[in-house]
């Protein structure tokens, strides 16, 4: 099935009355966690990961991606009228969408971030199209060795761009590989690390180690600042229309925001918060008048909102194509994929293209229904915010816990639920980002399957495993991204930036 | 502080996670067995701990955590509060079953974020009425009912 082809297939399968149903619940749910501080886009798909056992394949991915996409539309609206981001990914647009709103011109900037994330998630759509097909195309040739490399490159990658010290997000690889072998081995069905729980023999679900980093850990922070209520600025429907000079500033900075987006999306990473952080830079450099950035240019709002939404169609790439997730958003969706029956990798699209298609597809549908949701609605939209803590607060934890429980009926779960809250507020609280730790535990099993198949292969013999093209790519690819920079610091002698909070 | 604290805990826990994984059977680089895996990232996750608990260590405090540290009694008071309040919802829910535990987590936490008795009781009621409904009728969740119903 060629692109076109397949992306009409894709519409067939995502305009079905269920489907664009999930759809209109995805990107809902996401617009509201994406308002709300105390759960982010991660969070919020653990949460509603268990509701969607009895859906279809293509209609739970439906609706779990409507989350992830939507979110970064409702995160640019708290950003813009009341400077505080309901994610991380939308921090950079309150740089200058907070002080357009204090000149009078929310509206103005509502209107071009929800554009641009439509015009970015629409592109993204086309290179997820092409990425994935020619992608998948070549991972029919990847063997053992090359997964692993893929897998160990990326886990690297991660390392050196999420944020805090590389020293600790290899410790946090470290926990989320070791958390990864617990239960049954695979090959010989031997008990690792169970202590003779029946229950700890299934391994440890990543559902709630997520709920607990992301959702529990964000409450505990909430709990401990204490209430705060947000001073909510008023924006009227026909103060919505940017002025044609507004249109023309933004026109090149929402497509450069989404190619920046797309790109720095199929990196192993924080990518929504990366590329905002790129775009805005970018934005800064090119501009003939830097000078107003940070006072209310209008290229502050257009670029990066552009560049998160390009960025979670980047991240698709990776997932849909090769089966491997490399971001936590992604990995609940690999999740997804895995319940329902589903073998994700390189087959998935000419094996199972309901579901492939079908997804792409949606997201097309989800950008248009955000339009339509997110600027006439604005005001409802943000009156979620009136919300005391909490009570918001309260009715989160007692929605992970239930989810948590309704997982396996299990009450394992919930004291993983409740132990990774704790460590997570604990990690925030040294300013360590917990992404590594999820992603090396969803990688963790397919790196030991494909290590050993690799050295079964051949022999044992390393040299072979690296001499393979790829693999050896792969691997100093990763490796360069470690020790370069820090080569490069130690000859200059000057700290590296690394982001003040990078979580995906 | 806390990170020295934390990299202390981890290294303890690397050193843990080894000595479970010696037993099991390794294998050879040509025929790896259930525990190669395990050893090898239980080694690298002990180096890295070290490594980072000696940097911790020999590092000042950085001006966050420093700050942090100032930071009011209270607020940790809560943060122990909502932390113990999930505790207890573990613990009471195979006795007082999921509509109990959820009440008085609910009414017990919003009192301890500054809610009255009044609205914490009311809103914990509630919400516990509504998470039971979605999760054990509509999605047929067998939540436990406590063992005065079961």
């Amino acid at each position: 099935m060629g692109p076109i082809d397949g992306l009409l297939y894709g519409f067939s399968i995502a305009l079905t009355p269920g489907n664009l149903f999930a759809c209109f619940i995805g990107v809902l749910v996401g617009t509201i966690v994406g308002i709300l501080p105390g759960i982010g886009p991660v969070g919020a798909m653990a949460l509603l990961l268990p509701s969607t056992f009895a859906l279809e394949p293509a209609t739970a991915l439906i609706m779990l991606a409507g989350i992830y996409y939507g979110a970064m539309y409702g995160g640019s609206t708290t950003s813009i009228l009341v400077n505080v981001p309901g994610e991380a990914a939308s921090v950079v647009t309150a740089i200058d969408g907070y002080q357009m709103t204090k000149k009078g011109r929310a509206g103005a900037a509502l209107t071009v971030a929800g554009v641009g994330s439509f015009v970015a998630g629409s592109l993204g759509v086309v290179g997820i199209v092409l990425a994935s097909a020619w992608l998948a195309e070549q991972a029919l040739r990847f063997g053992p060795p090359e997964y692993f490399a893929m897998a160990l490159a990326g886990l690297l990658l991660l390392s050196r761009l999420s944020g805090g010290s590389v020293l600790q997000a290899f410790v946090l690889v470290a926990i989320g590989l070791a958390l990864g072998t617990v239960g049954m081995e695979p090959i010989s069905a031997i008990r690792r690390f169970t202590f003779g729980s029946t229950q700890l023999s299934q391994g440890i679900e990543l559902v709630p180690v997520i709920m607990g980093l992301y959702g529990v850990a964000e409450v505990l922070l909430i709990a401990e600042v204490g209430a705060k209520r947000a001073l909510i600025a008023s924006v009227k429907l026909k103060d919505l229309l940017p002025t044609r000079q507004e249109w023309r500033q933004s026109a090149a900075p929402i497509v450069r925001g989404s190619v920046v987006g797309f790109f720095t999306g199929l990196i192993p990473g924080p990518a929504g918060v990366l590329s905002t952080f790129i775009s805005y830079a970018l934005e800064r450099r090119v501009s003939k008048t830097p000078e107003r950035f940070g006072h209310g240019a209008i290229e502050g709002v257009a670029g990066p909102e552009s560049a998160n939404n390009g960025a979670t169609a980047g991240a698709m790439v990776p997932l849909l194509s090769l089966g491997i997730p490399f971001s936590p958003a992604t990995a609940i969706l690999l999740s997804a994929l895995v319940i329902t029956g589903i073998q994700p990798g390189p087959l998935l699209i000419s094996q199972r293209p309901e579901v492939f298609w079908g997804v792409v597809a949606s997201m097309y549908v989800g950008n248009i229904l955000l339009l339509i949701l997110n600027l006439p609605l604005v005001g409802l939209f943000v009156s979620v915010l009136r919300l005391p803590q909490h009570v918001l607060a309260t009715l989160i934890l007692l929605l992970c816990l239930v989810g948590a429980y309704s997982l396996n009926n299990s009450q394992l779960d919930l004291w993983v639920l409740v132990g990774f809250g704790i460590f997570g507020y604990i990690l925030r609280k040294v300013a360590i980002d917990p992404s590594p730790l999820v992603v090396a535990l969803v990688l963790g099993p397919m790196m030991e399957k494909t290590l050993r198949q690799s050295l079964f292969m051949t022999q044992g013999s390393f040299v072979d495993i690296l001499s393979r093209p790829l693999t050896m790519t792969l691997l100093v690819l990763g490796l360069a991204a470690v020790v370069v920079p820090w080569v490069v610091r130690r000859l200059r002698g000057v700290p590296i930036v690394s982001l003040p909070d990078a979580t995906p | 502080m806390t990170e020295r604290l934390l990299a202390l805990v981890v290294v303890a826990a690397s050193g843990a996670y080894l000595l479970s994984a010696w037993p099991l059977p390794a294998g050879t680089t040509a025929r790896p067995g259930a525990g190669f895996f395990p050893l090898a990232v239980g080694a690298f996750g002990a180096l890295m701990a070290l490594v980072w608990t000696v940097s911790a260590f020999r590092r000042r405090a950085p001006a966050s955590e420093a700050a942090d540290q100032r930071a009011p009694v209270e607020g940790f008071g809560r943060v122990v509060a909502t932390a113990g309040s999930l505790v207890g919802f573990c613990l009471l829910l195979p006795y007082a079953g999921y509509p109990g535990a959820a009440l008085v987590f609910a009414a017990v936490l919003l009192r301890w974020l500054g809610a009255g008795w009044g609205s914490a009781l009311v809103i914990g009621l509630a919400s516990a009425a509504l998470s039971y409904y979605l999760f054990g009728v509509v999605l047929s969740v067998p939540l436990p009912r406590g063992i005065l119903f079961d």
